[in-house]
């Protein structure tokens, strides 16, 4: 009887709107100072510390900005960093091409498309973990990859089995190919949605007036498309930087440091070489140069947002 | 007069059927594309030791076999024949997949439920002000390494510290469920607070208005009203998150060694394995990691784009 009269009032106390405001939004507050916030501060006070993993965290030195000295003359973080945004440039650029041409193939129904909508959005489903394992075994060189080239190689007298990842330019080709093999899937699912949404209307009071196909693509449909093309640069983008998977699966950063990303380089210098002050000197730097590239990733989906609603209600 | 339409019409025709034949050529070239690997990897895990890597390799095994699969699931001793080698530790696949599932439903459940009633007070009270929902966004944005040294530092260096300090005892979330769980938990809430919200979005205020109006308590609208209105959404996002846990692997990688292992973390065992690599009992690996996810994905097909494009573009 007491239990439930206590029952009723702690439901009366939660149903009351500024209590049930704010649960939900502390809870998860809470949850992102816990594993966001302190993880955060410690990782500051660590960078300011001369410490390896060697030796026990009480004795380690303070030792102020060194570690970002280390960071910032390290040859090798600025080159990772580099590679790894001519990666994401490269990689992102053939899976828009790619999966606008392929969404422009499909724009219109017909026979089969639904059956082409589902083996194009396939490869986002496989596990990036085995998208490099599958590369890795279509790179053995007896692979399939040595075979369909054999015909062409063979003539010159060239052995056609050829360790593919062994060579700088090939392991980094593989990458990007394993990046574009599993994410113009996403691209084309992106571009595919923009042109169901183009209104047919325009397009055909365009067609009366005696526009060409051509004209009416470039005139009509890409600025109609422009915020699904920045959403889609954005999305995809800011997942390209982060890297990892396939480099670990499928080169691990090798051959020498051809293929490391950004966030291999920090794996291997914190997980490997134990460097735990100087990984978490180079974790700040990194997100303090990535802030700006969010701060300006997310003000172009806020702005193309709020274009897309606009033209979606009027 | 008459023949003039015709002759306009006959070449367009025309173009029109090699356009046709240039569009499905182009198709099915990016369709084979798509699934070579998958392919290739299938067909792998039915292959005997000797036909991994054969010149010219064989598509399809010659004598197909289920020794692979066999291996990988095999309990204990081996029988004869079943050789595990050099990597015999890295075969414990039950494990993996017990962790894998348990962490993945787990920490999904729990974003779920944050996520949705957080979305739900963002959606109808505008909590956290008006930017709140991009801001969760940009935690989504960051790239996971830079989470994960900090987190490295925090489960392994601060925690044990402090409940030392507290209790007396040092305890480490390092390499357990708990730790990997809650971490999981955290980088899925942005997908799903912005899946939530667009669905939640769609249910109209007037109905839990009118509910409201004739007495109904705020529980009780939002349990008989709402969730019901968004029950397939809530799955859909459920699902969409199972498969980023699933397919988790830096922060698996880097937070859990040797005690829970995630299916993964375990394929990655076997690649780094120097002397003679197992390509069989991988790609038998490979397959029962991706078979759940693919069909997943297909049942999900359709609400792909809310997850992975954050809500940005409806279909």
């Amino acid at each position: 009887m007491a239990s439930g009269r206590k029952h009723k009032r702690l439901v009366a106390w939660l149903a009351q709107e500024r209590v049930f405001r704010l649960i939900p939004f502390i809870m998860v507050e809470g949850l992102f100072i816990a594993l966001m916030a302190i993880p955060f501060l410690l990782t500051i006070y660590i960078s300011l510390l001369r410490w390896r993993a060697n030796r026990p965290f009480e004795q380690a030195v303070f030792s102020g900005l060194l570690n970002f000295e280390a960071v910032i003359y390290d040859g090798e973080f600025w080159a990772s960093l580099g590679r790894t945004f001519v990666f994401a440039g490269v990689a992102v650029s053939i899976e828009l091409l790619l999966g606008f041409c392929l969404a422009m193939l499909l724009a219109k129904e017909f026979a089969g498309r639904r059956l082409y909508i589902t083996i194009f959005l396939s490869p986002m489903m496989v596990v990036p973990v085995v998208v490099g394992y599958n590369f890795s075994m279509i790179y053995v060189d007896s692979g399939p990859l040595s075979q369909i080239l054999a015909p062409f190689l063979e003539p010159f007298g060239i052995n056609p089995r050829i360790r593919w990842l062994s060579d700088p330019t090939a392991a980094q080709v593989a990458i990007v190919l394993a990046d574009v093999w599993q994410w113009t899937s996403l691209t084309f699912l992106i571009f595919l949605s923009g042109f169901s949404a183009l209104p047919p209307e325009l397009t055909r009071a365009a067609q009366v007036m005696g526009a060409s196909r051509w004209q009416i693509f470039r005139r009509v449909q890409l600025p109609l498309l422009k915020p699904v093309i920045i959403i889609a640069v954005v999305i995809r983008g800011m997942e390209a930087l982060k890297l990892f998977d396939q480099s670990v699966l499928l080169t691990f950063g090798g051959p020498g440091t051809a293929t490391q990303t950004i966030a291999f380089y920090l794996w291997r210098q914190v997980w490997q070489f134990n460097k735990f002050s100087f990984g978490a000197a180079a974790s700040i730097l990194l997100l303090l140069l990535f802030a700006v590239v969010i701060y300006v990733g997310i003000y172009l989906l806020v702005r193309e947002r709020a274009t897309l609603r606009h033209e979606g209600s009027g | 007069m008459a023949a003039s339409p015709r002759s306009s019409k006959a070449p367009f025709r025309r173009r029109h059927q090699v356009f046709w034949h240039v569009r499905h050529a182009l198709l099915v070239l990016w369709a084979l594309f798509a699934l070579f690997p998958t392919f290739w990897m299938v067909s792998t895990s039915f292959k005997d030791a000797g036909e991994w890597i054969t010149w010219p390799p064989h598509w399809l095994p010659q004598e197909a076999t289920l020794l692979n699969y066999k291996q990988i699931f095999a309990f204990g001793e081996l029988e004869t024949g079943l050789s595990r080698s050099a990597t015999d530790h890295a075969f414990n696949i039950w494990k993996a997949l017990g962790d894998s599932l348990l962490v993945c439903t787990l920490s999904s459940l729990a974003a779920l439920l944050l996520g949705t009633f957080l979305a739900y007070g963002i959606s109808r009270f505008g909590v956290g002000g008006k930017n709140f929902r991009y801001a969760v966004l940009t935690l989504r944005m960051v790239p996971p390494i830079v989470i994960a040294i900090p987190i490295l530092m925090y489960y392994a260096i601060l925690i044990p510290h402090t409940t030392e300090l507290l209790f007396g005892t040092r305890i480490s979330l390092y390499d357990t469920y708990l730790g990997l769980g809650m971490l999981y938990t955290v980088t899925t809430l942005p997908f799903v607070i912005w899946m939530m919200l667009s669905f939640i979005d769609e249910v109209p205020y007037t109905l839990e208005h009118a509910a409201r109006l004739m007495g109904a308590g705020r529980l009780y609208t939002l349990r008989r009203i709402v969730l019901p209105l968004v029950a397939s959404g809530m799955v859909v996002t459920f699902l969409f998150i199972f498969i980023l846990n699933w397919s988790e692997f830096l922060l698996a990688l880097t937070l859990t060694q040797p005690g829970v292992s995630t299916l993964p973390v375990l394929l990655n065992k076997f690649q780094s394995a120097v002397e003679g690599r197992l390509y069989g009992p991988q790609a038998a690996i490979g397959t029962v990691i991706t078979l759940p996810v693919l069909i997943l994905g297909i049942l999900i097909q359709k609400h792909l784009i809310k997850g992975f494009s954050f809500g940005m573009i409806r279909k």
